[in-house]
């Protein structure tokens, strides 16, 4: 019958318009350190407004709760983590397609709180009556927090005279110290930008931790989605790095090989 | 299988410590909460019973937050705490409050229904008998409804056991000061490499949860046979 033929060809010819829809249509997961929250939102606008079609999905927490996620089969194309330990856990898992990982970003540590006068080292934390930061078992910020308070010989005191307010993620420590409710806080020296009403009392020395620095990688999932490789490349773009610059963010050498 | 480290063993106390003093510091507000909706006439019950009933309805997390607003330093009553030198937040006062306030619309409808259930007849033969209003409260509906305080009891320290959401908002999760079971077993998961801890945890949680829960079903039956006799 001629109206079956033309239902056939119309479905076919629907078929060839979906294949052939732009390569760059399509979603893309991203599991990104809470500290790159307000970077890579903007990162995620610029890169849609250039690719329309694109939805970028970000889910932002702490690098070992996003790694735990991420290790139990949630969807993610780009794991962004604020420490190496987790890209590395991944790894492991068989999660990440590791010649993508690279480092997309550096960063320092600082303590804010409410206005006082400066920490003159961080033996001076003892002063003080609450002191928030990540939880170390899953917060980069809190393990390198934890690192520089053991390094200084104060860690054990800190802890056992219970001042440490465990955040669920840096952010949450930012907004306890420039809430006000805790009297210094370890956070990102790109994180202290954002505070309204904390202050930045002491710049934790680099020699007190290891290098902060944001290993990216795709996952297995994401080195097939060809919208999330798109994004990969544009993180190494030039107008990327302005952004990651404008946040306060040290970027590594433009050019940095892939591991 | 249970491998409990110092700090649970502090989660447990704090759960525990944060769980009776929540239930026993809410239940004389509780009782005469419960004996006003039940036994008073005045306009504006409905609305009374719905603030009550508020935190029963509300996510947990919310109530965690309007307290915050209400005691955190820069909150409403932020002032006046901090000059009488009380530190709410970040506190184990922080998480019985926390408890208490979560807890308090289960207390009261248990109470309610106690109270509810009195024989009418008694309450009216005090009153020809000449009774005042508190002593038909102190020799007829207290002891009648103590069994329904009890049982409210029990049903609030469960859920205290398990609150959550405003106490991580209020209190904070301070090992050691505040971070009490649920607190700790999420911070295990959240850990790579933490889930035998969290189990440990979960099991002791359980544990306790179906003695106070048993608890509470005794006691209900009880009040139960009481009732109809």
């Amino acid at each position: 019958m001629m109206k079956k033929e033309i239902v056939l060809l119309l479905s076919v010819l629907q078929m060839f318009l979906v294949a052939i829809v732009p390569v760059w249509a399509g979603e893309v997961h991203l599991s990104v350190a809470a500290s790159m929250t307000d970077a890579i939102k903007e990162l995620d606008a610029v890169f849609m407004a250039d690719h329309p079609g694109v939805t970028m999905l970000p889910n932002f927490g702490s690098s070992g709760s996003l790694a735990k996620q991420v290790a139990q089969g949630a969807a993610a194309d780009l794991f962004v983590s604020a420490n190496p330990k987790w890209m590395s856990y991944l790894e492991t898992e068989g999660k990440i397609a590791r010649q993508t990982v690279r480092d997309l970003a550096k960063n320092t540590l600082v303590v804010i709180g409410p206005q006082r006068a400066p920490l003159k080292s961080l033996n001076d934390l003892q002063a003080m009556e609450r002191i928030a930061l990540g939880s170390p078992g899953s917060v980069p910020a809190g393990q390198y927090a934890a690192q520089a308070m053991r390094a200084a010989g104060v860690y054990d005191r800190l802890v056992e005279s219970k001042k440490l307010v465990m955040a669920k993620d840096v952010r949450q420590a930012l907004l306890y110290a420039d809430r006000g409710e805790v009297d210094g806080a370890f956070v990102y020296g790109t994180d202290a930008l954002l505070v309204q009403k904390a202050v930045i009392l002491y710049t934790v020395p680099a020699n007190l931790h290891d290098p902060i620095s944001y290993p990216m990688g795709l996952t297995v999932e994401g080195e097939k989605n060809s919208a999330a490789r798109a994004f990969y490349d544009f993180l190494a773009s030039p107008a990327a790095i302005g952004i990651l610059e404008k946040y306060g963010f040290g970027t590594p050498a433009a050019g940095t090989a892939v591991k | 299988m249970l491998n409990l480290s110092p700090q649970d063993m502090q989660a447990i106390w704090l759960s525990a410590q944060v769980a009776t003093a929540a239930t026993l510091i809410s239940v004389p507000f509780g009782f005469v909460v419960a004996y006003f909706l039940v036994f008073v006439r005045l306009p504006g019950k409905a609305l009374i019973e719905g603030v009550v009933n508020l935190p029963l309805v509300l996510p947990p997390v919310v109530v965690g937050y309007l307290l915050l607003l209400l005691f955190g330093q820069s909150g409403l009553m932020g002032p006046v705490f901090q000059s009488l030198g009380i530190r709410i937040i970040f506190t184990l006062k922080g998480a019985v409050i926390a408890s208490a306030v979560v807890g308090f619309p289960l207390l009261v409808r248990s109470i309610r229904t106690g109270m509810e259930d009195i024989d009418e007849r008694y309450l009216q033969a005090s009153r020809t008998l000449g009774a005042r209003w508190w002593d038909t409260l102190l020799t007829i509906i207290l002891p009648l409804s103590g069994r329904a305080v009890l049982a409210g009891m029990t049903l609030m320290f469960a859920r205290s056991l398990g609150e959550f959401g405003a106490t991580i908002i209020l209190a904070g999760n301070i090992p050691g000061v505040t971070q009490t079971i649920p607190l700790a077993i999420y911070e295990y998961t959240n850990t790579p490499g933490g889930d035998r801890m969290a189990l440990s945890l979960c099991l002791v949680s359980i544990i306790i949860s179906f003695v106070v829960l048993l608890a509470n079903e005794s006691v209900s039956r009880k009040f139960r046979q009481r009732a109809t006799r």
